[in-house]
């Protein structure tokens, strides 16, 4: 099922390591495009403001900054070490290649350039299009200069460990088992007691608890969760003799 | 090894990547908050070593150098921590920092510069005018797709001058001719401020036709050659209009210079467009995307090209096509000379190497 709903983008490195890249949608672009649009508008109301004084060639030096910011406002944004318009970065929306690594010059003018077609038939008509039917919500422009948009997702905060003495497991766990526990053990503080309860009693039989169910189940279960993060308290239970790395 | 261990034994080693990474792109306050949001406090001897080491230029470059050895060491480490950690199917946040620290140094070690001055000189005198003979199929259909309709068009109109309404209104007509007679203030009195603006207004008009002829391109080639027969017919409707109206010499002198590099930019970036559109038609042994994007970066030499040559185009028609107190002689030796000039660079530039 994760399969089918992920939109997250595989992008292998030489060193053999998957990055995992996350596809912006529609909503994040959209509003980043306006931001910078308002940014845009901002510049040149400010430049106006001074090149007002200027006459004439004030209003050349005017329209050649409309000019400027019209096609090239976002490549030279782009390729600064954040990869980002100002807009895109308020949004932590990022431009990388399809390879994950830093958008090329040569790509940025192409898939900023190719506005021009994304543009069509009516406002950004299809760039929507494309953004909303493809999974990795690329327009146009990115198709041809093989480039995404990415969400640049904000830091896993470190698992917050309640005072429960660990637990050693009943029996051996799987890998899988493993990482489902402690990743119950991570979501415990966002939970409501009652959901966290019911979640618990799921995962019971790691603590030989199977079958049953409340807050005092949930702390074994958890007290499991903090053994296998590596915690081994003085007042628990000898843990037992099973090589955890090879329980599968 | 349980998770915490892991994390005890390595967390040096990453302190120290992140670190280096930071210093290396002098980027400080975004990582820094990141990882202080995640829980993670930098090490703060390295972030101050970096900030110490900073006496002579000799010096930063010695620790640059050793900074980027020591970066790949301890990035093929995080690699191989990264995949040790997600096969154990360790906690999210240890993952997410191995992927996160893995992710900027992937971007820096493998980060492609093309903006130095010796390559924007090959790019400019040799990759360009290259990559226009690779390209000279499309820039031929191009090319006819576009001067086609000026001279069929424009003959049309100088044989039947009635027929430049169908192409442009009749207040437009008259502008232009208004615009072109010799008396015009338009042209003739101009002060070196309208120049300037004319300048901004070409630039702006300019590239828009061009970078539309290109990325037409995208819906298989159709829209490149309908900008370019359409542009083509405007350009010969006004032509043939002014000519029939005995304008010509004001006409011709104005636009004989710089269309040089405006014309040749135009059919360029057709080209650029038609080798997209082909890609998508006929991508031969690959995949269509894939032929879309090789396609696409081979062309990016040429849009490079096509934007200078709009911007000498502009600069040329503002301030120079418009000077109306040169002879007619002047003018049209140094039109002659512009062609074969820009002619010549293609025909001739970079084949040294061939």
């Amino acid at each position: 099922m994760s399969d089918v709903l992920d939109t997250a983008v595989a992008a292998e490195t030489p060193e053999g390591i998957v990055l995992e890249l996350r596809p912006a949608g529609l909503s994040a672009r959209l509003y980043a495009f306006l931001f910078d649009g308002v940014v845009r508008l901002f510049i040149l109301y400010a430049a106006a403001l001074g090149l007002g004084f200027l006459g004439g060639i004030g209003a050349a030096l005017l329209l050649i900054l409309a000019f400027a910011l019209e096609w090239f406002y976002p490549v030279a944004f782009e390729l600064t070490s954040s990869g980002a318009t100002p807009g895109k970065r308020v949004f932590r929306l990022k431009v990388v290649m399809d390879s994950g690594l830093p958008v090329t010059p040569a790509a940025s003018v192409a898939r900023n350039l190719l506005r021009v077609a994304d543009f069509l038939p009516l406002f950004y008509g299809f760039a929507i299009v494309s953004v909303l039917t493809r999974r990795d919500g690329k327009r146009l422009g990115d198709l041809a200069a093989a480039t995404l948009v990415v969400h640049e997702p904000p830091a896993v905060p470190r698992i917050a460990l309640t005072n429960v003495p660990p637990i050693a497991p009943a029996r051996p766990l799987s890998p899988e088992d493993q990482a489902a526990v402690m990743a119950l053990a991570a979501r415990a503080p966002r939970l409501t007691p009652e959901r966290l309860d019911e979640l618990a009693a799921l995962a019971a039989s790691v603590s030989g608890d199977a079958g049953r169910a409340g807050p005092q189940v949930t702390r074994r279960v958890l007290g499991v969760a903090h053994w296998l993060l590596g915690q081994r308290g003085t007042d628990s239970r000898p843990a037992k003799p099973h090589r955890l790395e090879r329980a599968s | 090894m349980t998770p915490f261990h892991f994390e005890q034994t390595y967390q040096a080693e990453w302190a120290e990547l992140e670190a280096l990474i930071d210093r290396t792109t002098g980027r400080k306050t975004a990582n820094d908050s990141g990882a202080r949001a995640a829980g993670h406090v930098p090490d703060r001897d390295a972030v101050r070593a970096a900030r110490s080491a900073r006496p002579s230029r000799d010096d930063r470059r010695a620790t640059a150098a050793q900074d980027r050895v020591r970066l790949a060491a301890l990035y093929r480490r995080a690699c191989e921590q990264l995949a040790l950690a997600r096969a154990r199917a360790y906690p999210a946040y240890i993952i997410d920092r191995l992927e996160r620290v893995t992710a900027a140094a992937h971007q820096l070690i493998y980060h492609r510069r093309e903006f130095r001055f010796a390559q924007l000189r090959d790019l400019a005198l040799v990759a360009f005018p290259r990559s226009v003979r690779a390209h000279r199929g499309y820039v031929a259909v191009s090319a006819a797709t576009f001067l086609l309709p000026t001279f069929i068009i424009g003959l049309l109109v100088y044989w039947r001058p009635e027929f430049i309404l169908s192409v442009v209104s009749q207040e437009m007509a008259s502008q232009f001719e208004q615009m072109y007679s010799p008396t015009a203030q338009a042209l003739g009195r101009r002060t070196a401020s309208t120049d300037w603006m004319m300048f901004g207004y070409y630039i702006r008009n300019n590239v828009g036709v061009s970078f539309q002829c290109f990325a037409g391109g995208l819906f298989a080639g159709i829209g490149s050659l309908f900008f370019l027969a359409w542009n083509g017919a405007f350009g010969g409707a006004i032509a043939g209009y002014l000519t029939e109206r005995g304008l010509s010499s004001t006409f011709y002198s104005f636009i004989a210079t710089h269309s040089s590099f405006e014309l040749t930019a135009i059919v360029l970036s057709g080209a650029a467009g038609l080798r997209i559109g082909h890609a998508l038609l006929a991508p031969g042994r690959q995949t269509r995307r894939q032929a879309l994007v090789t396609a696409t970066s081979e062309t990016s030499v040429l849009l490079y090209g096509v934007t200078v040559m709009l911007i000498v185009a502009a600069a040329i028609e503002a301030f120079w096509s418009s000077a109306q107190w040169l002879p007619l002689p002047v003018k049209y030796s140094v039109a002659a000379l512009c062609w074969a000039c820009v002619i010549g660079f293609f025909v001739v530039q970079g084949r040294r190497d061939d």
